[in-house]
């Protein structure tokens, strides 16, 4: 690397360390006090998709397959590493709800111990809201087979089963 | 080192203490399961002074050949690899490569604490059924995290430690019933065949009897329910599948008090035997037999049936002395400091 490199790099980095702000309605990066998905009109505000990490928004914007908001609750539920309800910014999701007309909450943590307790625990939280909450499909991944499948997976799998339409 | 046990018969492993004869027996167990067959914490899996363990092994069914990589470190996870593919889940290597350890050790089995005989049926559990793998892993950590959860708590029930807890168990009542059911089964199973090759072994007319014993009543979540004021004051998780017990026994006798120490080992050979066969009889795969210098603490009759007893298949021998008598070594190596010399 050249020392021109070198210094542009140096820049970048503070550049984007001086310009990235987090959003103040979901807690994703962005540019300002909103982020991009927030200052985007023609999204739809009535559903919200719960994330644990701005980088999960990157995967999810990536099927293009979701028009509506987000909320990052910045990790999840997890004694061991001393994060508690109070550690995520749960409190900030329920504030959202009523002022923005939330009509469904989509419950996104990742299908590991932590993300599933964390999406029953909001679940919870949620249920006396009296809005509709949803939890991402987890089961057999696509092309998956379903010997090598484990227990576990398969079980839930199961439990998230739907009509198949003639 | 580079080792090459003979398909069929018994590869005979000699060398002085020392010379690293166990820790290939550990290096074969531990691909099949990430667990150390001893038990041993991490660390001691890496030789001191290096930066990590490598375990490189080709496992043959029929014609199928299977690569497993793992490489460890002190800390951290493992990276594992099957036929140069990453591998995300413990089950896919149980599918890969079971095996049934003989050690010295497993005295304690009988000897020791109740979490040895737990530890020994939930390694029947996952490799009977690989697809259980994830829920031991579960059940461990829900245990860790409700645990942590109590500690912090301070023997208070706040609002919030209430909702909490509430969903931590959910998850173990989930999780936990599915291990604990699972192994009544299993064991329920390894029953006839353990009393069969004790009564072999021992010389005896008596047979061995197996039973498990819950730690609660009724169902688990109702159960933590119960035991929450209990748990919130001693910090800890009171039910469960890890507060549970194998109990044994022979003619009424409880092996861990009553029988002499010769009978015990009997009844831990037996415990190994009967878990092998019902592994193969599920897996429908035999597994490959560790023997950590299985024969050094037995007297000769005792060696000479559990050599009747011990099924066909592929079987690695470690030992300090010569064979057992009657043993027939299809292959002999021979270490000396961690190095195969012959």
């Amino acid at each position: 690397m050249t020392k021109e490199d070198a210094n542009r790099l140096a820049r970048a980095i503070v550049e984007v360390k001086e310009r990235t702000t987090i959003c103040r309605t979901c807690f994703n990066v962005g540019v300002g006090e909103r982020c991009a998905i927030c200052a985007d009109e023609r999204r739809d505000p009535t559903v919200v998709c719960v994330v644990e990490d701005p980088r999960d928004i990157v995967a999810i914007e990536r099927t293009r397959e979701f028009r509506g908001r987000y909320h990052v609750l910045g990790g999840a539920l997890s004694p061991i590493e001393g994060v508690g309800p109070d550690q995520l910014r749960i409190k900030e999701l329920l504030r959202r709800i009523e002022p923005e007309r939330v009509k469904e909450v989509i419950l996104c943590t990742n299908p590991n111990l932590e993300g599933e307790t964390t999406a029953m625990y909001l679940a919870k939280q949620l249920a006396p809201l009296g809005l509709r909450v949803t939890r991402i499909a987890s089961g057999l991944p696509v092309g998956g087979d379903l010997e090598y499948a484990d227990e576990l997976t398969l079980g839930r799998a199961l439990e998230g089963r739907r009509e198949v339409q003639p | 080192m580079e080792l090459r046990p003979l398909a069929g018969g018994l590869t005979v492993v000699t060398g002085e203490n020392g010379s690293g004869k166990t820790s290939l027996l550990e290096a074969i167990a531990y691909a099949g399961s990430l667990r150390s067959m001893r038990d041993s914490p991490r660390e001691s899996l890496v030789r001191i002074g290096a930066e990590r363990a490598v375990v490189r092994l080709e496992a043959a069914d029929g014609a199928r050949r299977t690569l497993l990589e793992i490489e460890l470190a002190p800390r951290g996870r493992d990276r594992v690899l099957r036929n140069r593919q990453r591998v995300g889940r413990v089950q896919e290597l149980v599918e890969t490569l079971r095996t049934t350890v003989f050690s010295p050790d497993d005295l304690e089995i009988v000897k020791g604490g109740p979490e040895r005989r737990r530890a020994l049926l939930d390694d029947v559990v996952v490799a009977a059924r690989p697809g259980l793998a994830s829920t031991r892993q579960v059940v461990e950590r829900v245990l860790r995290q409700r645990n942590t959860l109590l500690k912090s708590a301070g023997g208070r029930l706040s609002a919030e430690v209430a909702a909490t807890l509430d969903v931590w168990d959910a998850q173990l009542a989930g999780a936990g019933t599915q291990l604990t059911e699972a192994r009544e089964a299993l064991l329920e199973e390894m029953g006839p065949a353990a009393s069969a090759a004790f009564s072999q072994l021992a010389g005896t007319e008596a047979g061995l009897e197996l039973s498990y014993r819950r730690s609660y009543e009724g169902d688990l979540g109702s159960a933590l329910a119960t035991g929450r004021t209990s748990d919130l004051r001693r910090e800890a998780t009171t039910v469960g599948p890890h507060r549970d017990e194998l109990l044994i026994s022979s003619a009424g006798l409880d092996a861990r008090t009553r029988l002499s120490q010769g009978r015990q080992r009997c009844v831990t050979l037996a415990l190994r035997l009967a878990a092998h066969e019902v592994v193969a009889r599920y897996a429908g795969t035999t597994p490959v037999l560790l023997l950590d210098d299985a024969f050094s603490e037995l007297d000769e009759r005792t060696a000479r049936a559990l050599l009747e007893e011990l099924p066909p298949g592929q079987a690695i021998l470690t030992t300090a002395g010569g064979l057992p008598p009657g043993a027939k070594a299809s292959g002999v190596v021979h270490l000396e400091g961690g190095r195969i010399v012959r």
